[in-house]
């Protein structure tokens, strides 16, 4: 079984506050893992280290078997990790066909120069998601928050990664939306794609993870079946009780 | 040309904007051409600094070092060395280019306000260097005179302004209707998440700026030679990078019509002042119509324009 | 050798002033107020004005200047900064076109001529084997005296504490009851004060002309940057280093490098160490 991601002893930390801390864990590819943990507990942390965004203390971070700890962020998302944020970031000003484009682009001037946009493949994309064709020139300062959740995933799929961190996904979003993104990962998983996942909203989580780990304050408290690490006694002190 | 999306109406507006202009001198007079003359190398200017502040956000306030440079490098050239004009500005452009390349390409990986900050020193650096240092060459603080005229005339000057300026106009606009161009702005919008979307910022912004100052460099290197005379507070000034973001944002930043309007508002609004305000009381009418209108509508008399268009229109329906 | 050490101190002093009323701004919002360099010119203006060529006395110039510096500084507030919602690019574009309009207010009133001020206190004094005059001196320790008073009005009063708790967190401070708004206020019109203040020694210093503001609002910029931002001890050792640069340049070198130097400093510091020498990563 080849691994996606290999995270290994890593460390963060900010001044005086560790924010991950000593935390290993792998995940196969085409696995899909949950992470959980209270409020500041250090998710959104990993996933910026993994994308480069933030650069860990210590500990390495390899992707399908390569060490990427030296790579920047767009040479780590050529070579197949994309996330999404936990609160959406999208061009405002552009369309929602435009956002996607921006996504779509392969890194390189002379291509964005000389090359076309692929018109189908952004309408496609858009589509999968929920997206309405009418939808496709709306500027996304007009949409509402789940629709910029939808435009975030669009986004980070139009990438190519085949591994996808996904950060609070359903916040925000109403049952129907919810169950639409829930039925895209499935279709997704089915095809081949990995995921990191981070949600507060743990029944909607459960069925599209194999697997979980919580952490709190960067240290691993569990890793197992996602109804193992919910019954972990540690994680139910941490977690579940200050809910 | 799918890359490009051009529509029949583009080529009509096209057409009709390089008309008008060639036609200009056919309606008025040598006077008005001269201030024509201006007009267009601040739109050229303006266009510059659009490409990569008002679609990046890096606002640069170094870009009169960048005309400068164009301007004295062929200055030198042509003076001291005898170089003809056709190989000098050539030569001030790339010049213009590895320049700002060398010095402001670092600071294009420091933040927003950051950036600023380095470029104005960096203009202000200039502007207390260049007449200290070889004043053999660069003439001192009296600068440089006697450059090679390229033409003569009002109208010749005016048709050498304009087609440089409608040329660089659509090599610009082409240039932005690219995805590059979509990715440029999608910078000024939300820089991480370009990087979160597998593009090299850093790359892009560079590319913007080589763009950005290869603009400016041939734009002021021609300037220069329309000018006859150079001096250090002639071009390295706040003066004069006022003139260019004034144009830029009174026209409509992101645009690449909307500087070349806001350059002929404000020139124009400077000469219609003239006669009623001779003296600098024009400046200090000119600095507030363009800060009330900036608040009014930071992006310039191309919104307010749609506005008009579509209210127009909503109304008719 | 005395000569520069005097010398610098009495300069670094003066760029210190000039630079804690921008630190003000500047730890509140990031904000990169070019229209800084307005109140150092318009407060050298006001001074000049009221006690040259109205002949008044020197301290009524002086409170005249530092009322007008703080005025400008609680309007800009309300009319530019307030309405434009902590947008950077917008308060940065609207401060430097404000700077532009004062220039030419000031060329439309007092023309484009440069100005020399009379000494505020005349007379000479020899410190050390040093020619210093007393206008000089005088700047240097008005500067500290004015510096320390900021710091215990920082430290010491409850404005003070708010001002510094908004400056770290806005939303922080609205919970804990302080009114940001009101602080920021508050902030803008003291930092329209000391720029005032600090331009009539600067201008004393050197002269008075409509350019005057370029140079000193880099500089102040730069040493709150390069100090480490709201590090009152950074600001001044930057003030000093800067101060010295220039002093020991002009005098064993070559006066007209003076500012080439402290150009390329800022430049280089900035470009390699954003956060400045003194302070901490900022994400
Ligand atoms: N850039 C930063 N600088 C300093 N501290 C930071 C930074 N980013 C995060 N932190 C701190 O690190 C800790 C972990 O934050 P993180 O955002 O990773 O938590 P999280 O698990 O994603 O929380 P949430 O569920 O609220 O999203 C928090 O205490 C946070 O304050
Ligand atoms: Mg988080």
């Amino acid at each position: 079984m080849t691994l996606a991601l290999e995270v290994r002893n890593l460390v963060k930390k900010f001044g005086g506050l560790t924010a991950t801390n000593d935390l290993s864990f792998d995940l196969a590819k085409g696995e899909s893992l949950g992470l959980i943990g209270p409020n500041g507990a250090g998710k959104t942390t990993v996933f910026s280290q993994i994308m480069g965004e933030l650069r860990q203390t210590s500990g390495t971070i390899k992707l399908y078997g390569e060490e990427i700890s030296k790579l920047t962020t767009a040479e780590r998302i050529a070579k197949g990790v994309s996330r999404t944020y936990q609160v959406p970031r999208p061009f405002a000003e552009l369309s929602v066909r435009e956002n996607i484009r921006v996504g779509l682009m392969p890194d390189s001037l002379r291509a964005m120069i000389f090359g076309a946009p692929d018109r189908s493949r952004e309408a496609e994309l858009a589509q999968s998601i929920g997206f309405a064709p009418k939808d496709l020139d709306k500027t996304a300062s007009e949409l509402a928050m789940g629709d910029l959740r939808k435009l975030e995933f669009a986004r980070t799929l139009a990438t190519g990664a085949k591994l996808l961190l996904l950060d609070e996904v359903f916040a925000g979003l109403t049952s129907g939306e919810i169950g639409m993104i829930a039925e895209l990962i499935q279709d997704l998983r089915q095809r081949g794609f990995t995921f990191l996942m981070v949600s507060h909203d743990l029944p909607a989580m459960e069925p599209l993870v194999d697997r979980a780990i919580a952490i709190e304050r960067g240290t691993m408290l569990a890793n197992g079946s996602f109804a193992d690490v919910l019954g972990d006694k540690s994680v139910r002190a941490s977690y579940l009780g200050e809910s | 040309m799918r890359t490009l999306d051009l529509r029949p109406h583009h080529l009509v507006l096209w057409a009709a904007f390089i008309a008008l202009m060639l036609l200009m001198p056919l309606m008025v007079g040598n006077g008005t051409l001269r201030t024509m003359i201006f007009a267009c190398y601040l739109a050229m200017f303006a266009i510059s600094w659009d490409i990569l502040s008002g679609r990046t956000g890096y606002l640069s306030f170094g870009h009169p070092f960048l005309i400068g440079i164009g301007a004295y490098t062929t200055g030198i050239l042509t003076r001291r060395y005898g170089i003809p004009v056709e190989a000098s500005i050539p030569i001030a452009v790339l010049v213009t280019m590895a320049g700002g390349l060398i010095i402001l390409l670092p600071a294009l990986r420091i933040k927003g306000s950051y950036f600023a900050l380095v470029t104005l020193a960096v203009m202000e650096l200039m502007l207390q260097l260049v007449p200290v240092i070889r004043p053999d060459l660069t003439g001192g603080t009296r600068g440089i005179s006697r450059l090679p005229a390229l033409t003569r005339g009002a109208e010749n000057g005016y048709y050498l302004a304009a087609g440089l300026m409608l040329a660089v106009a659509l090599f610009a606009w082409l240039l932005m209707r690219t995805r590059l161009g979509t990715a440029l702005w999608a910078i000024g919008m939300n820089e991480e998440s370009v990087r979160g979307s597998g593009l090299s910022t850093t790359r892009l912004k560079s590319f913007a700026f080589l763009v950005s100052a290869g603009i400016a460099g041939l734009a002021g290197a021609f300037y220069a030679h329309y000018l006859g005379s150079i001096t250090p507070r002639s071009f390295f000034d706040i003066n004069i990078l006022f003139q260019i973001i004034v144009a830029v944002l009174i026209g409509g930043a992101g645009t690449i019509i909307g500087p070349i309007i806001g350059a002929f508002f404000m020139v124009f609004l400077l000469e219609w002042l003239r006669p009623y305000m001779p003296g600098t009381e024009r400046f200090f009418v000119y600095g507030s119509i363009a800060l009330v209108l900036y608040m009014y509508q930071p992006k310039g008399i191309m919104a307010i324009v749609d506005t008009i268009v579509s209210k127009m229109k909503g109304s008719r329906a | 050798m005395m000569q520069i050490i005097v010398q610098g101190l009495l300069l670094s002093g003066l760029y210190a002033l000039i630079a804690m009323g921008f630190m003000l701004i500047f730890s509140i919002g990031r904000t990169l107020n070019l229209a800084y360099g307005a109140y150092i010119m318009v407060g050298g203006y006001i001074y000049f004005w009221l006690s040259q060529q109205l002949g008044m006395p020197k301290i009524v110039g002086f409170a005249g200047a530092v009322m007008v510096g703080a005025l400008m500084g609680f309007l800009k507030h309300r009319l530019i900064v307030k309405p434009l919602k902590g947008d950077a690019v917008a308060v940065e574009i609207s401060t430097l076109i404000l700077a532009i309009i004062m220039q030419s207010v000031m060329v439309l009133v007092f023309g484009d001529a440069s100005k020399i001020l009379l000494p505020i206190i005349p007379g000479v004094v020899t410190v050390a084997g040093a020619q210093v005059t007393f206008n000089i001196l005088a700047a240097t320790v008005m500067s500290w005296i004015i510096i320390a008073a900021l710091y215990a009005f920082v430290r010491g009063t409850h404005i003070g504490r708010a001002m510094q708790a908004v400056s770290m967190d806005e939303k922080g401070a609205a919970i804990s009851g302080v009114d940001p708004d009101k602080i920021n206020m508050i902030t803008w019109a003291i930092s329209g004060a000391l720029g005032a203040a600090g331009g009539v020694f600067f201008a004393s210093y050197t002269q008075l002309s409509p350019q005057m503001w370029v140079a000193p609002v880099i500089i102040s910029i730069a040493i709150v940057i390069v100090g480490g931002i709201g590090s009152i001890i950074g600001t001044l050792i930057v003030a000093h280093i800067i101060g010295f640069l220039e002093v020991s340049i002009v005098a064993l070198w070559a006066p007209e490098l003076r500012g080439v130097f402290t150009m390329l400093l800022i430049i280089g510091v900035l470009v390699m160490r954003p956060q400045g020498l003194f302070g901490r990563e900022e994400h």
